[in-house]
């Protein structure tokens, strides 16, 4: 108890003067760890916030939802309602079936304009949902008059200020693009958003009204269960005594679940987006206890006179290993509370970003308001403290360790630590990451896969490779030296092979980053030549015809079968390959089931192929399947096999008979026979179609023509698309490449921190210098060098464990993830380019360094 | 109730005994009930949509067979025509926009003291049809349909937790036709007249499966069916309504339209049915209804004047008295707005001595002054 109060006693009399002294260095220090935590808990939030409305946006009206009746397909049929009024007669839920989709309003020029989410309800039926008694929700006074717009063709509402942003008053008509069709919207009435959460994208209508907008008569989405006394909500036997009634007699079909599982679920389809973020947000942390580490350290030499002083007087060693590490613990607390704010800001920056994301790959999204959670906090205030204090724990033995006499005698130049100059750790780290590649992938729940194995190599490479670079400086400063021949250079690389602790740990603080981001660079250089390679080899056909003004893998209603119907037939085109896909359900997660021209695809159609179609046998009384790569890996088919799928007509069996490449997402694409599709999926619904034209067409005139007559479809010619594919390629490296912005700014915040402490530690050097009449120029220069020569040091050593990573990330944790086989590419140029900034930078920070050094000793 | 579904929309009044043709349209341009109309059931029975409003009603008193247990209910469908032009679909759709239905389902469990009670609407389609050439109504949690054996009704009612009452009803008098001419006159205005059908007797057998166990009950019922094209009026500010079904085998209905100023409405009648079916009735000069007692709603805080007594004079047997008392205090239906609350309950009938003489359910509607604000 004494040594604990003795602790905080020099913390405050010895720890805080130093910092008074230093104060620009600590605010560094804390606003690194809040960066760090804030870069880890902003992914947090704006994950959460970009995924967590995933798409029920009718409850902006009816209020939550207990239960969802949904089919594999995610698709129904009106008819399905019959064999549910049975259970509708029940007063103690209510059934609210549900139909959305995307339209995209139409600017003054008849161009796309904004995308809005079109929700059909029975209008009626809400009047009976207690939510909607308790928000007084109001459609406007019209009850008299409900069979005006009850079941009409054309009446919608939304709220105010969607209407204000369109610039439409009530009564107005909207233009919009839905199922490859033109169509008109009347807006009935405002609604008064005051009450309720209502988005500015959102569009409610009657049923039966968006069922006709959207050119999809008799469909419904799902079918929501809310129960009618919602202040039972809360008691899990109560819901669970609802779900067995209501599954009792629920058609074989249909699934019910708790609205949470179906968070749970879309969750588990970002499962493997969120985890890579998730990793990617810990380089942050990471490179910042180096710094800490670093700074601490550099603190401890500072102060070692103080400290050989102290244990001189008596000042017991733990008293002093405790007051180094509260010394930790307080930068660890502020920086993390200021963290928390920080990872507020960037929750709030990246959102849209995120939410773009998961909108192009996974489903249709909107943000939430970002929200901070007490579990937020603890785990920002855990993750920051804990980093913090294990960075401080060595420079607190380090101190602990002081020889009192001997550094009274010596002066403050550290011994440093003694690790850092043994290469054994970092060797048995990279081995210990190739046994880790051997682990087989971790199974997550919705049917994903992770990498396990993949990460654990990863992180072993990335922390023994920052070990080892400290020995790759010395031995390359080593190499240089004898070719320097002026004072400065000279003078550079002495120090440099002298390797201090300090100069070790710089270079490894930033080798952590300059190793990410080049194992990135890789990956998404890649990626993208993969899918080039991919679209030159895919994309054969003429044109390319999808839905207009509808992006996204959540947001789409697919053509209206009469559109596509006399689209085909129009005289130019020689051959059509449409596209049907519905949603299907594996034992585990979800998958994508696809329509396609079977002969076609397997003769003519040209795919990248990794196991032709013929060279698997497809399992007798299975349906057969052209299966890609994702899905071949993710249900074990890559040596044939077969797989039952869960869809609107029942369970299917399909068996592979070749394995297509396909990068358009992650879940898996099984093809079958187009008929079987449409009888399976009860639908006639195509997505795209890729025109073939007959010979010596003009493609970009039939193009355009074609524009003309269908002015609801998007008509792209081959580079078109692939602009397009790549503008959502680039959107999902976003939140990446951010991520890694924020580890670099971190790594050089570092660096300028790492050699402010050097020159600090150097002073009688250059204090020898000076006298010697080394001038303030050639003290700049030298230390801008010294800088430069890190940062060059930082970007071979990260360089090497970046192309380790590179390699890891395509070729184990991309297989495993996701079930993709990409190409590995080295961008070279890129990897050029960053070592020029990492040098310009490294030599920036060392000038700035010594500039505020002599300014200081000023 | 059924007074009650005409804040919604609609409302009669009753102004004088003599004859008033009625148009063949109302002015929305419904059907208007013709006289000298004879119901041709079944058909009759089942939905007439081409009207602007009907109802189905069911009210009565039920005993536990093996148990000393009381119950009381209230079954109601109602059905709201939409536009007069709007096409009359046989196949069932969906989502259908022509006809509102409306349910009022309740049950008064007196030994325990508890009443519940819910309302729904619906449109017509998958939750709400009725057969427009029987009886067969399936509305939300109420089915009704005519058996093939002695004119006999089922109808199941749901309420919450899963409970539900499940019920037979064998008529044990001729069905009622109300008003001169077959026609039930609401009002001076022209087309105010409805076809009012009534079973006054119907003797109940079935189960009601309450808390997961079963109980046989058996009782007695009424039922009207009612069909027209009304408007609503001026001045009124609610209705008290009732039908007693005494121990001697007859029936006496009484109603009063309230006036704002505290009075009944001329059109305020009572009806009584005698043991061979037959009716006579008096209007408003001819009795009175006087409250005796009253319950202050703690949902909502209204006060309903629930214990009555109703002094009318017979036109062949002269003076009689009934006095209404609740068999329970709370049967307050409170619906989904607040301020369309009503009472309607089962009570038991005393003679002026105090001697019980029968069963009755008592309606007391626009005591929250909002129908009262809608009739206006």
């Amino acid at each position: 108890m004494l040594s604990f109060r003795l602790a905080i006693l020099l913390l405050f009399r010895t720890t805080f003067r130093h910092w008074r002294k230093n104060l620009g260095s600590y605010f560094l220090l804390v606003g690194i760890v809040a960066v760090g935590v804030g870069a880890f808990n902003g992914i947090r939030q704006a994950s959460r916030s970009a995924s967590a409305n995933f798409g029920l946006f009718n409850q902006a009206v009816s209020g939550q939802s207990d239960f969802l009746i949904e089919s594999s397909t995610q698709r129904l049929n009106s008819n399905i309602l019959q064999d549910l009024a049975q259970i509708s007669k029940e007063p103690d839920w209510h059934l609210l079936p549900v139909i959305e989709g995307s339209v995209t309003s139409l600017d003054s020029n008849g161009s796309p304009d904004q995308q809005l989410r079109l929700v059909g309800l029975d209008l009626l039926s809400l009047a009976n949902l207690p939510s909607l008694m308790e928000s007084k929700f109001d459609f406007g006074k019209e009850e008299p008059n409900w069979y005006e717009w009850l079941g009409s063709e054309n009446f919608v509402w939304i709220g105010s200020e969607a209407g204000r942003k369109l610039g439409i008053e009530e009564g107005d008509e909207i233009s919009f693009f839905a199922s490859g069709r033109v169509r008109e919207m009347v807006v009935r009435k405002f609604i008064d958003a005051s009450s309720v959460s209502f988005p500015d994208d959102l569009v409610i209508g009657d049923l039966p009204t968006v069922q006709n907008l959207l050119s999809r008569k008799g469909e419904l989405n799902r079918i929501e269960v809310i129960v009618d006394q919602i202040e039972m909500r809360e008691n899990l036997n109560f819901l669970q005594g609802i779900k067995d009634r209501i599954s009792k007699n629920l058609p074989k079909n249909l699934t019910l679940k708790a609205t949470q599982n179906r968070a749970a679920d879309r969750a588990s389809m970002t499962a493997a987006f969120r985890l890579n973020l998730t990793i990617l947000s810990l380089i942050a942390i990471l490179v910042g206890a180096y710094l800490i580490l670093q700074a601490l350290d550099a603190a401890v030499v500072r102060r070692r006179a103080e400290v050989a002083t102290l244990i001189s007087l008596g000042v017991n060693r733990g008293v002093l290993f405790i007051t180094f590490l509260f010394e930790s613990a307080v930068i660890g607390v502020l920086g993390s509370i200021l963290g928390i704010g920080v990872g507020w800001f960037f929750a709030f920056l990246s959102a849209q970003m995120l939410a773009d994301t998961v909108n192009a790959l996974y489903f249709a999204t909107t943000i939430e308001a970002i929200s901070l959670t007490l579990q937020d906090c603890l785990f920002g205030l855990c993750l920051g403290f804990l980093f913090t204090l294990l960075a401080g724990w060595l420079p607190a033995r380090d101190a602990m360790q002081t020889p009192p006499a001997q550094i009274l005698s010596r002066g403050d130049w550290s011994p440093g630590f003694s690790w850092l100059r043994k290469s054994r750790v970092g060797i048995v780290l990279i081995l210990s990451g190739l046994i880790f590649l051997v682990f087989p992938p971790f199974p997550l729940a919705g049917g994903g896969k992770m990498a396990i194995g993949g990460f654990l190599a990863s992180g072993c490479w990335i922390l023994g490779a920052a070990l080892l670079s400290g020995h790759v400086l010395v031995r390359l400063a080593g190499l240089i030296k004898p070719y320097c021949a002026g004072p400065i250079t000279r003078l550079v690389f002495s120090r440099l092979q002298d390797g201090s602790s300090r100069h070790r740990l710089s270079v490894a603080g930033l080798v952590v980053a300059v190793g990410m981001v080049t194992g990135m660079f890789q990956m998404v250089d890649s990626f993208r030549i993969t899918i080039e390679e991919w679209f030159d080899v895919r994309f054969q056909a003429d044109l390319y015809v999808s839905e207009r003004g509808v992006t996204g893998a959540g947001t789409i209603n697919g053509i209206d079968p009469l559109v596509m119907d006399k689209l085909v037939h129009e005289n130019m085109v020689s051959y059509a390959d449409i596209v049907y896909i519905s949603y299907a359900k594996p034992p585990e997660g979800i998958t994508i089931l696809s329509g396609v021209d079977m002969k076609a695809w397997s003769t003519q159609i040209r795919q990248l192929w990794l196991k032709k179609p013929g060279s698997l046998k497809p399992v007798e009384g299975c349906e057969p399947a052209l299966i890609s790569e994702t899905f071949a890996r993710r249900f074990d088919l890559i040596d044939g096999g077969f797989i039952e799928l869960d869809t609107m007509t029942g369970k299917k069996k399909i068996s592979p008979i070749g394995i297509f490449s396909d990068y358009g997402n992650e879940f898996g694409t099984a093809a079958v026979d187009i008929p079987i599709w449409k009888e399976w999926t009860q639908s006639e619904r195509p997505i795209n179609v890729s025109l073939y034209l007959g010979k010596g067409s003009n493609v970009n005139e039939i193009r355009d023509q074609l524009r003309l007559s269908y002015p609801g479809l998007d008509v792209r010619n081959a580079s078109e698309l692939r602009d397009v594919a790549l503008g959502i390629f680039e959107q999902t490296f976003k939140a990446t490449s951010a991520l890694n912005g924020i580890g670099l700014m971190v790594a050089f915040a570092g660096l300028l921190l790492g050699l402010f402490a050097i020159f600090d530690e150097s002073s009688r050097t250059w204090f020898t210098l000076d006298y010697l009449g080394f001038s303030r120029k050639q003290f700049l220069l030298t230390a801008g060098l010294e800088g430069a020569a890190i940062g060059m040091g930082a970007w071979i050593s990260g360089s090497l464990v970046g192309v380790a990573l590179g390699w890891l990330l395509i070729n184990v944790i991309n297989v495993q993830s996701f079930g993709w086989t990409l190409q590995w590419h080295l961008p070279w140029t890129d990897f050029v380019i960053f070592g020029l900034l990492l040098f310009a930078i490294g030599f920036l920070s060392g000038v700035l360094s010594a500039a505020l050094w002599i300014r200081k000793q000023k | 109730m059924r007074f009650l579904f005409f804040n919604y929309f609609f409302i009669f009044q009753i102004l004088s005994a003599e004859w008033i043709q009625p148009p063949d349209r109302s002015p929305k341009g419904y059907l208007v009930p013709s006289p000298d109309y004879t119901p041709n059931f079944p058909r009759d029975h089942g939905s007439h949509p081409k009207y602007g409003i009907e109802w189905w009603y069911w009210v009565g008193h039920l005993k536990s067979v093996n148990e000393k247990r009381n119950f009381g209910f209230q079954s109601t469908v109602f059905r709201i025509a939409g536009s007069p032009e709007g096409k009359i679909y046989n196949s069932i759709r969906s989502f259908g926009n022509q006809n509102l239905f409306l349910v009022h389902s309740a049950l008064s469990d007196l030994g325990n003291k508890k009443y519940i009670h819910h309302e729904r609407v619906y449109r017509e389609g998958w939750q709400a049809k009725a057969s427009l050439d029987n009886l067969d109504l399936s509305v939300g949690g109420i089915e009704a349909k005519l058996l093939t054996e002695k004119n006999q009704q089922q109808v199941i009612t749901r309420y919450q937790n899963g409970d539900r009452l499940e019920l037979t009803f064998s008529p044990l008098k001729p069905l009622i036709v109300f008003g001169d001419r077959g026609l039930s006159r609401k009002g001076e205005s022209p087309p105010a007249v409805s076809w009012y059908w009534s079973y006054t007797r119907l003797q109940a057998t079935g189960k009601l499966f309450q808390n997961g166990k079963e109980v046989s009950v058996k009782g007695i019922a009424w039922m009207d069916h009612e069909i027209s094209s009304s408007q609503l009026g001026d001045g009124l500010e609610g209705w008290d309504w009732t039908c007693m079904q005494l121990k001697d085998g007859t029936e006496v209905k009484a109603y009063r339209l309230r006036t704002k100023d505290g009075g009944s409405d001329p059109w305020s009648a009572v009806y009584w049915i005698d043991t061979n079916g037959k009716t006579v009735e008096v209007y408003a000069d001819q009795f009175k209804w006087e409250s005796e007692d009253q319950w202050k709603s703690p949902k909502t805080g209204l006060i309903y004047p629930n214990t009555v007594r109703i002094t009318a004079f017979h036109p062949d047997y002269g003076k009689r008295v009934y006095r209404i008392r609740p068999l329970l205090d709370s049967q307050e239906f409170t619906g989904t707005r607040s301020d369309n609350a009503y009472w309607e309950g089962a009570c038991e009938v005393l003679n002026n001595e105090g001697v019980p003489i029968g069963k009755a359910y008592l309606e007391l509607a626009g005591y929250g002054g909002g129908l009262g604000a809608r009739l206006n």
